[in-house]
């Protein structure tokens, strides 16, 4: 019964996602669309069977989710440390807001031609804008989770005598888990999409850079193909996200 | 006029009602007063507040809601400061959460860490302690389960119990702490009736087999006048007590028996009166 019911659930969307497809071919082969422009999904499927076969599509995905890794944990680590000092100390709040509120707004690949000033064009560039971007999120929403934690919880960790460290990590950072993995899942598609943009831009190797790499070089099928590993690697990194959620938060809403 | 004064009410006490003589006073609240401020300025709670709370007594603090209780319970828990007088346990001035007192509180689910078991939300009581090892955190969280009646739940979560359970959880983490004074905070008001006489009749069982001092904060009369020995009465705000009553009646109590015992069907009416009244229901 409940492999129906899960078929009945995915069945619109796969059927969705067929029909663009084939209303795509169709339109390839019928001439509607040059094909040099777009190919058709069986010519880009074929390509990038050929690429996959070929193994060159390792070397750039690692080189990709390397740097995005690094920065993504590097952002998590700051925005959370930041965001507790925030939402714990009153004074930290006000000495950080104004700065917080001055820097997020920017829209951060328009930082990258300062930084290339400074940091040069290559990985330390790409890896800070990265950080930059993901940083945000995480730091907001960690303020709020921490600041909306009930003062209940707070005086039980006071009653039983708490230290200073026992009350952030026994208390504090659980809490506000649920809160912060939020904004750690908004950074995680921002820092994909910062490090697509700053390999374009300042890249010479990884995903971002060949897409650019293969449409400068007329090489339309296999630009075509790399979009589909994007594609891919953005869905695996979601379902993974949510995978470590669950295990992670499982009594969330359950209070 | 009807006299409601309680000395009207007040009957011979039994002989063996235990009589903690000569008094040692495990809390001292000296003269506390707090007010808040307000969008209508500086609101007083309590005012010049002054009681003892005697060395392994059962202490109801009784009152109508909103007249300050809870606040009053806080000052004496380190977990709010007074705006002028001062809280004392066992002599010394109360300036945070002193060693050897536990508050129960009264939203057990909001005390609970939804994200640790059972055993595990027992432990955060002991375990910064450097003296028990991981095992003997595991037997002792055992332990105080045993003691609420909760073997066998040890790895269920709290979310996954009744609130009644919950809040024998709350109070087996809180004597896992090993106090001397337990400080309760309206702990059954948010139950079912029955499960409140379940808690009740448990908790006066541990204050008796742990030689606990318990002060309770509550509006149910039915409540202060089963649990305690003596009753503090506090006025509406500002807040004052305004007599304290020895309740008089024998130990070990029964949830039924001691409900229809004279004594205490004379004072629940005195002091149902008097409530009453102050609310301005009369």
């Amino acid at each position: 019964m409940s492999r129906r019911t899960a078929m009945a659930r995915w069945l619109p969307g796969a059927a969705s996602v067929l029909l663009v497809l084939a209303a795509w071919e169709a339109a390839v082969r019928a001439g509607a669309v040059n094909p040099a422009l777009l190919p058709a999904p069986s010519v880009v499927l074929s390509t990038l069977g050929g690429v996959l076969r070929a193994g060159e599509v390792f070397g750039p995905l690692r080189q990709t989710l390397q740097l995005m890794a690094a920065g993504y944990a590097i952002a998590c680590v700051l925005g959370i440390a930041l965001g507790i000092v925030m939402g714990r100390s009153e004074a930290g709040y006000r000495l950080f807001e104004p700065l917080v509120e001055l820097v997020r707004p920017i829209p951060k690949p328009a930082l990258i031609p300062p930084l290339f000033l400074f940091l040069g064009i290559g990985v330390k560039t790409m890896l800070f804008i990265v950080v930059l971007a993901a940083f945000f999120p995480v730091l907001i929403n960690t303020v709020q989770g921490v600041r909306g934690i009930d003062p209940v919880l707070l005086n039980t960790a006071r009653t039983f005598r708490l230290g200073r460290a026992a009350v952030v990590f026994k208390v504090v950072l659980p809490a506000a888990l649920p809160m912060i993995a939020i904004g750690m899942r908004v950074s995680l598609a921002i820092a994909l999409t910062l490090v697509i943009v700053a390999e374009m831009l300042a890249g010479e190797n990884g995903v971002g850079f060949l897409i650019l790499d293969m449409q400068r070089a007329f090489r339309i099928q296999h630009m075509y193909a790399w979009l589909v590993v994007l594609a891919a690697v953005g869905v695996a990194l979601n379902a993974a996200f949510e995978w470590v959620e669950r295990r992670l938060l499982p009594w969330r809403g359950r209070q | 006029m009807k006299n409601h004064h309680l000395s009207a009410v007040r009957v011979t006490a039994p002989p063996d009602v235990p009589h903690p003589t000569p008094a040692a006073r495990a809390i001292e609240l000296d003269h506390v007063s707090r007010s808040f401020s307000s969008s209508e300025g500086e609101l007083l709670a309590l005012r010049d507040i002054a009681l003892e709370v005697r060395e392994g007594e059962f202490l109801a603090i009784l009152g109508p809601s909103g007249c300050g209780k809870s606040t009053l319970l806080q000052i004496m828990a380190g977990l709010m400061p007074a705006s002028s007088g001062q809280a004392r346990l066992h002599g010394r001035p109360v300036d945070g959460p002193p060693e050897g007192m536990v508050y129960l509180f009264q939203q057990y689910a909001k005390s609970l860490l939804p994200w640790r078991s059972v055993a595990a939300n027992v432990a955060l009581a002991f375990e910064g302690d450097a003296r028990y090892s991981r095992a003997q955190v595991r037997e002792r969280a055992g332990q105080y389960l045993a003691l609420v009646g909760l073997t066998g739940f040890e790895k269920h979560y709290p979310w996954q119990l009744s609130g009644g359970m919950q809040q024998r959880v709350a109070i087996a983490r809180a004597l896992a702490a090993n106090p001397r004074v337990l400080l309760l905070d309206e702990p059954f008001s948010a139950v079912d009736a029955l499960t409140r006489v379940e808690l009740q009749t448990l908790i006066l069982d541990l204050w008796r087999r742990h030689g606990l001092t318990v002060v309770l904060v509550t509006h149910d009369v039915d409540e202060a006048v089963f649990l305690s020995d003596r009753i503090a009465i506090l006025s509406r705000r500002p807040t004052t007590v305004e007599e304290v009553i020895d309740t008089g009646i024998a130990h070990p109590r029964d949830a039924i028996a001691t409900r229809e015992h004279p004594r205490f069907l004379a004072l629940r009416h005195a002091l149902m009166e008097r409530l009453l009244q102050r609310g301005g229901h009369a």
